[in-house]
């Protein structure tokens, strides 16, 4: 019985544990058709147990998970004829051929692929005889992204599809996400980079320790939680600190030298620069940005995302 | 259970293995070679020619044909000794272990006898053997006869008691006849049993299951497509094996329906054997180590190589036990020994045993991560 819905995913107060553990904590959320939709959270947060009991390999400890309108622990058959997944580490048959991996995936699904179409999307035409063991990283995650494809699924699964991969092949595989995107398909995404969420999601919902903490489109989030620019000042002599404290702004200082003031307007800034250039004090560099999905995250858990400070990332 | 997926699956497999040159190297050649080398190391046992030195002190004519005579009688290949040299220290020197010495007069008693009846005239030959040579015993034994039966020829009368011989065994098999059967049996059963450990586990630990697990393939689908692709692989196996025995050794091997069928045994015994294991080894390299704690005893205790009943007894009470035992023991009962019921009996224990590991297997078997 298929039940037709403005959704195509609804999971209603979902919890998975091992043992005790509760990974997935009495989660709610719903994904329109067509819609983009990131699980933005750190290593452990719960990822890949939400979306793997919603692909139908794992099983819920309670909670009901809809799917098209179908109940994920009943309808499994039906449901991956209908689904594509990306999953986590995505690895394939070494000796196998790009183009060869694509029909045999296509033949599993016994449907006729447009397979030429698929390997275009994935811009992986001059690779097409290239076996699996002999493709780089990115090459990998982009054939993953076409078997996830070769059913013509409604809704597509990419758990952590450029994690371990360098900015280029990142960068590689947002084209061909952003095509996905283009095409109207419901994606279903994790990931831990927030640039990703914030390039391609319609919505994010930011998970830490089996919990959603917040959700909405990254302009949403940003507004309701980090509504303030950032003003970095690079290798900055002593006195500097000393200025911006007495003007009563926050600072946090790190080791490199480096101060992060936060203020609320951009005549904030005037003012500080202007106080510092006074008072004959110098730095080397400065910018001034709008906070990011990183510091949403970072205010509503007091964690970084990842190991790395954001301003590192950025230079 | 969808025809399309398994085949497509099959294809992979294949493509994957041919793909894989050295895999594919050593999993056909390795048995060719233990036929090789055991077929050539135990080819001068099969062919029943003794070679026999012999010192003729006489060196007539009549000694020389009596020496031809023995070598007829008792299927010796005749090397002379000069005799001049001193007998005892030739067998110690050369690697000789048995010289046969005619003394000097032996026509002069042989004329003796013949020519004027004198029935007390003898003559006495001399073995001079190394006692430390496994095969002298047999070697004298053989000569006893023949030189039993010239004396019986040389008094005139009919024997009283002659001797027939009735082997319990159809035909006479020589020992490469014996030993390819078994490592047919062997190594189709370290190619199932290892093929389906090592590559569920790789695949396993990659994660290609779990991708695999949000497709429409099914687990049965899954298991029948590797049944399939390590039942061609055992044909293809064999008959190179058959091949290479017909052609260096010449084997007398009958080749009929039983051979297909215990392939087709060997290959389901030991998949789900490997599906049993592959439940309880988590990673690729404890895998190969499961797989050799089963598949190394097996091999020595079950006769892959030699006869069980070369062992002691308990140890033929435990090759009794094996399934591998069975197998060797079938395929030997149809190919040397041309025995349907011996045959069936084996075939049917074999088939119990391949039915209850493989149902298990697949109950071992997981698919889902439904945890
Ligand atoms: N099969 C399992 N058995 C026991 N614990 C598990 C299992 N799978 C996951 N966990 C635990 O549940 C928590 C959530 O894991 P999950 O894989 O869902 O997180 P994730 O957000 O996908 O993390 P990552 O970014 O590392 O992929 C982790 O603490 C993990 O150790
Ligand atoms: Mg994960």
């Amino acid at each position: 019985m298929t039940r037709e819905t403005e959704y195509a995913i609804e999971v209603d107060r979902l919890t998975k544990r091992y043992g005790d553990f509760p990974a997935v904590n009495d989660i709610s959320f719903s994904v329109s058709k067509g819609e983009v939709f990131a699980f933005l959270g750190p290593n452990g947060a719960g990822k890949t147990s939400t979306v793997e009991i919603i692909e139908t390999i794992r099983m819920p400890t309670s909670g009901k998970v809809t799917l098209l309108g179908m109940d994920v622990t009943k309808k499994k058959h039906e449901i991956v004829h209908r689904i594509g997944v990306l999953p986590q580490a995505f690895s394939s048959f070494d000796r196998i051929t790009v183009r060869e991996t694509l029909q045999y995936y296509s033949r599993l699904f016994s449907v006729k692929t447009d397979l030429d179409g698929l390997i275009e999307l994935v811009n992986l035409g001059d690779k097409t005889k290239e076996q699996y063991k002999n493709l780089s990283g990115g090459l990998k995650q982009r054939l993953g992204i076409a078997i996830a494809l070769v059913n013509d699924p409604e809704v597509v699964f990419l758990d952590e599809p450029t994690t371990g991969l360098d900015p280029l092949a990142r960068h590689e595989v947002w084209e061909v996400l952003l095509g996905l995107k283009k095409k109207g398909k419901t994606v279903f995404l994790t990931t831990h980079y927030m640039e990703e969420a914030e390039l391609l999601a319609d919505t994010v919902a930011i998970i830490s320790k089996g919990k959603i903490i917040a959700m909405g489109s990254p302009g949403e989030l940003i507004e309701d939680n980090a509504n303030y620019l950032a003003l970095t000042l690079r290798s900055v002599d002593e006195k500097v600190l000393e200025i911006v404290q007495k003007l009563g702004f926050g600072t946090v200082p790190d080791k490199h030298k480096n101060i992060r003031i936060r203020v609320e307007q951009t005549y904030d800034v005037q003012k500080i620069l202007q106080a510092i250039k006074d008072a004959g004090a110098r730095y080397r560099s400065l910018d001034v940005r709008r906070p990011n999905l990183e510091e949403v995250f970072l205010k509503l858990t007091g964690e970084a995302l990842r190991e790395e400070l954001p301003e590192m990332e950025a230079e | 259970m969808n025809v399309r997926i398994i085949s497509a699956n099959l294809v992979v497999k294949l493509l994957s293995f041919y793909r894989e040159k050295t895999t594919m190297f050593f999993t056909f050649a390795f048995p060719i070679i233990l036929i090789l080398v055991f077929g050539t190391i135990f080819m001068s046992q099969d062919s029943m020619e003794y070679r026999l030195s012999v010192q003729d002190l006489d060196q007539t004519n009549s000694s020389a044909e009596s020496i031809k005579t023995l070598a007829k009688k008792g299927k010796f290949k005749i090397t002379s000794v000069d005799p001049a040299v001193d007998a005892v220290q030739y067998v110690r020197d050369s690697k000789v272990n048995l010289l046969l010495v005619v003394p000097r007069g032996y026509a002069a008693s042989l004329m003796q006898r013949i020519i004027f009846n004198d029935y007390s005239s003898s003559v006495t030959i001399t073995y001079v053997y190394d006692p430390s040579s496994s095969s002298v015993q047999t070697k004298m034994q053989i000569l006893n006869a023949a030189l039993a039966g010239i004396n019986q020829g040389m008094s005139g009368r009919a024997p009283f008691i002659r001797s027939a011989e009735k082997s319990i065994l159809t035909k006479k098999y020589r020992f490469i006849e014996f030993f390819v059967p078994g490592i047919i049996a062997m190594s189709i059963m370290t190619m199932s049993l290892f093929g389906t450990v090592d590559s569920d586990t790789e695949l396993r630990q990659k994660g290609v299951i779990r991708k695999l697990s949000t497709t429409p393939i099914t687990r049965t689908d899954w298991i029948l497509s590797n049944v399939l692709y390590q039942f061609i692989l055992a044909v293809i196996s064999t008959l190179a094996m058959l091949l290479v025995s017909y052609a260096v050794f010449d084997v007398n091997l009958h080749i009929d329906a039983w051979l297909p069928v215990f392939i087709l045994l060997d290959v389901f015994a030991f998949v789900g054997t490997g599906m049993i294991l592959t439940r309880f080894v988590k990673e690729a390299q404890s895998a190969a180590a499961a797989s050799n704690a089963i598949s190394y005893p097996m091999m020595f205790l079950a006769g892959s190589f030699f006869p069980i009943e070369l062992m002691p007894g308990l140890l033929q009470t435990i090759a009794k036990k094996l399934p591998l035992y069975y197998v060797n023991e079938g395929l030997r009962a149809s190919m040397v020994f041309e025995d349907n019921m011996a045959a069936l009996r084996s075939a049917a224990i074999i088939g119990v045993y391949a039915a209850v590991v493989f149902i298990l297997g697949i109950m071992a078997t997981k698919w889902e991560e439904n945890q």
